[in-house]
């Protein structure tokens, strides 16, 4: 029990280190993540039937206005913040994951596997990321588990990275050294001594890509390669631009402007943790 | 310190940007002057207009849609061409219909010269037929077997018979687009074939340049027209991405506005704001082929009666359309029955057309399934442009119990997914409902000449044999009047039977500059200005 009541300390612990700015971010980060959760409950409107008079502006029975099929913006906004939230989480987790362990096995086995990924990876870095996954995402299709799967394949790359350098420099440590000696397997090593290590680092980078994912899914959807029916952040803004002259209609100042400050809200709060933590995970940089 | 540096750079990389900017702009309104100067005639130097690639225009590599269509046909001419009220001579200076409309008998005008300096002559005439019948081309107007032979009478005159008479034979073989002989007769691959040579033509406009990658095209007067003066010397298709904007900016000389935006335009002496006639329309198609389902009529009315086509004007056509006839054929049409039965919205003639096919429960998500729980669930594929209309008809038709799920592709993926029958409901929109009746033949009549427009694409596994004998019986029929009362019983058989349903014909807005230049006109069946090609030419 008390084991449990340390893990959950750590973090809270790790925020009240936190400047205020990061303090802030990470408020809104928690509000966001809140909206998403109770989406249902704080949208009086459904977010994908029309409930009221197209294009109507913010106030009265919706408070950020409606759409041009009528459809309630705060309930889109609201449910998009689902599709934000979930693409950029588990692209990050994906990444960290599959980026972690081709990291550790590149590092730890060194010799060619090491050579062939670590060229594997300067392949994917040199390659242009945005017009590979508007080819692909456009090849696939779109739907939502394509564009995280596409975007998870263009961002383990650095997580592999950061891992396999520690893991270099873990293998000549004294302790790993005499560990070895001792017969310690592979697999012990790993979870054991490389992991623990290498958690922070992949936990900044983690929140750096999760960033990084939000905006290229909005990035994506906004060329209309996204799912076309779900509600994401980016889509409501290629459904806004695409609309007939939308500058030289006051719509913009609704339609377009609320789903811009939702992502561009999230986006720099998950910039502000991210530099926060590596702050923390590296003191130089404190500078 | 580092920082310090970059904020310089950034300073400087804005205010050069900005720099350039404003010399762009300046540039441009040097052009508009240049313009304004030589004006006095009526004339202008360059129209710019919004540019894409639209395939490289000759007859046989063009993209099968208007943009391509239409610049193409700045090159090559027909021997009758589409003026402002009907059919005007053009290659050919008078046309003789004999034999009750076996044959046409075409006088070709005189001095006529292709592009590249050689005469224009009556076997250029029966070579176009007979290449043209072997080798469809992309606006294929007349079928392989519509021929049954071409003569050169003299020098001047061409004597095509066909293979029955047909009452829109004369528009087809006017609008086939005559090619030269010396260049085509011994092109085996015409689609393949787009060396420079491909669009020598003997129209007011050549082809200057052509870059596929911008989307950009360069039509130059050509010195040796036979026919009316170009009062347009250059006409240039650029890349744009706002088009109003860039209409405001003066980059552009004509663009369609949306309602919204139309209050910036009316009203003011320096715009002129024309209103289109509704020939462009969307429909929603269903894949009767390899959905049995769709095969019973009551299901297609019960969608008809549970569409909404008003609500879709008005949301996502901002009210610039009118709605769909069940006929097909769209009011503005000269042949257009305003007494077919029409569906409007009606959800309880819906629900009850939906039980009288077995359909009449509601599993718990309020979709209709019959007693083996067989539901009413589809999938809709669209054009991308036409998704906020496909999430209306979700809602629309969720309410009647039917289910729908939303597909959507780019224009030229969709098209090619309706032509080869990759689709459960479709919807499709397309311009040409105004031309000749007889195009409800071809998508009705179960008869396919091999053309690639979409707006002949989309139908299988239907068949109505007393259509089926109207649709043959009106073509045969060469008094107006008579073919009229034909076109009429057909359009209530359609609006009866419901093959698919016309959801409604679009009535956009456009705009230019009567300052710059004044000379835009509609073709007598077509809904753009720019397509027409006598907007560019000397009219009476």
């Amino acid at each position: 029990m008390a084991g449990v009541l340390k893990l959950l300390l750590k973090p809270i612990k790790t925020i009240k280190k936190f400047s205020l700015l990061g303090k802030t971010s990470f408020i809104v980060i928690l509000l966001i993540l809140l909206v998403a959760i109770f989406a249902p409950c704080i949208s009086i409107h459904p977010y994908n039937v029309s409930s009221g008079p197209p294009l109507s502006p913010p106030g009265g029975e919706h408070p950020l206005g409606t759409d041009e099929l009528g459809i309630d913006l705060w309930a889109q906004i609201c449910y998009g913040a689902r599709v934000s939230l979930l693409v950029g989480f588990l692209t990050a987790l994906l990444a960290a994951l599959g980026g972690g362990l081709i990291g550790i096995v590149s590092g730890y086995l060194g010799g060619w596997t090491d050579k062939i990924l670590m060229r594997i990876i300067d392949i994917m870095i040199v390659l242009p990321d945005l017009p590979v996954m508007i080819v692909m995402a456009a090849f696939f299709g779109p739907s939502l588990l394509n564009i995280i799967l596409v975007l998870a394949l263009f961002s383990w790359v650095f997580p592999a990275r950061i891992v396999r350098s520690q893991v270099l420099m873990l293998k000549e440590q004294g302790y790993i050294k005499s560990a070895e000696t001792y017969g310690a397997g592979a697999w012990y090593l790993i979870h054991r001594h490389f992991l623990p290590e290498v958690f922070p680092l992949v936990a900044v980078n983690m929140v750096r890509l999760t960033g990084r994912a939000v905006v290229a899914e909005a990035g994506l959807s906004f060329l209309g390669l996204g799912d076309p029916t779900s509600k994401s952040w980016g889509l409501i803004m290629h459904h806004a631009i695409n609309f007939a002259g939308i500058y030289f209609t006051p719509f913009w100042k609704w339609w377009l402007l609320y789903p811009w400050l939702a992502l561009t809200l999230m986006v720099i709060s998950l910039a502000f943790i991210s530099r926060e933590l590596e702050k923390m995970a590296d003191p130089r940089m404190g500078r | 310190m580092p920082r310090k540096h970059l904020l310089i750079i950034l300073v400087l990389v804005i205010s050069a940007s900005l720099l350039l900017f404003g010399c762009g702009s300046d540039q441009t309104r040097d052009d508009q002057n240049a313009g304004v100067a030589s004006e006095e005639q009526g004339q202008v130097d360059v129209i710019r207009l919004e540019g894409g690639d639209w395939g490289y225009p000759s007859p046989y590599a063009h993209y099968p849609r208007g943009p391509g269509g239409f610049k193409m046909a700045l090159i090559f001419d027909g021997l009758l061409e589409r003026g402002e009220k009907g059919l005007i001579p053009w290659l050919a200076e008078k046309y003789e219909i004999k034999d009750n409309g076996k044959q046409y008998l075409f006088t070709i005008r005189d001095g006529v010269k292709w592009h590249d300096g050689k005469p224009f002559t009556a076997e250029d005439v029966k070579f176009t037929f007979e290449y043209a019948s072997k080798h469809p081309m992309v606006w294929s107007d007349i079928g392989s077997d519509d021929i049954e032979k071409v003569e050169s009478v003299g020098d001047r005159q061409v004597l095509v018979t066909v293979s029955e008479p047909n009452a829109s034979m004369l528009y087809n073989l006017g609008q086939t687009r005559i090619i030269p002989k010396h260049i085509w007769e011994n092109v085996d691959h015409p689609k393949e074939f787009t060396g420079p040579e491909a669009v020598t033509g003997t129209g007011p406009y050549r082809l200057t340049d052509y870059n596929k990658e911008h989307g950009t095209y360069r039509f130059e007067a050509f010195g040796d027209f036979w026919g009316p003066v170009q009062k347009v010397k250059v006409i240039e298709f650029i890349p744009v991405s706002e088009p109003v904007l860039a209409f405001e900016k003066g980059e552009i000389d004509l663009t369609g506005v949306s309602p919204d935006v139309l209050p910036r335009f009316q009203n003011n002496p320096a715009y002129k704001v024309v209103q289109s006639p509704g020939f462009w329309g969307y429909r929603l198609l269903f894949n009767m082929g390899d959905y049995p389902v769709l095969r019973h009529k009551e299901l297609r009315q019960a969608i008809s009666y549970a569409i909404d086509a008003q609500e879709l004007i008005n949301k996502v056509e901002r009210g610039a359309a009118v709605p769909g006839s069940a006929g097909i054929l769209p009011p503005d049409h000269v042949m257009y029955n305003s007494n077919v039965k029409q569906y409007n919205l009606n959800l309880k003639k819906a629900k009850d057309l939906l039980a009288r096919l077995g359909y009449d429960r509601l599993d718990e998500k309020g979709i209709c399934q019959n007693k083996d729980g067989k539901k009413l669930s589809f999938t809709l594929s669209v054009p991308d442009r036409a998704v906020r209309m496909a999430e209306v008809l979700q809602e629309q038709l969720a309410k009647a119990g039917i289910e729908i799920k939303v597909q959507s592709a780019d224009t030229k993926t969709h098209d090619a997914r309706v032509r080869n029958n990759e689709y459960q409901l479709a919807v499709l929109g397309h311009g040409g409902w105004g031309n000749d009746p007889d195009y409800l033949r071809e998508r009705f009549g179960g008869l396919f000449k091999g053309g690639i427009s979409p707006s002949a694409s989309g139908l299988q596994g239907y068949n109505n044999q007393e259509l089926n004998d109207l649709l043959e019986k009106q073509c045969l029929e060469m008094d107006e009047q008579k073919r009229k009362q034909l076109i009429f019983k057909i359009q209530e058989i359609l609006a009866e039977d419901v093959p698919e349903i016309p959801l409604y014909y679009t009535t956009g807005y456009s705009v230019y500059r009567p300052d710059k230049y004044d000379g835009w006109m509609f073709m007598f069946d077509h809904h753009s200005l720019t397509h027409s090609k006598l907007s560019y030419l000397e009219r009476d």
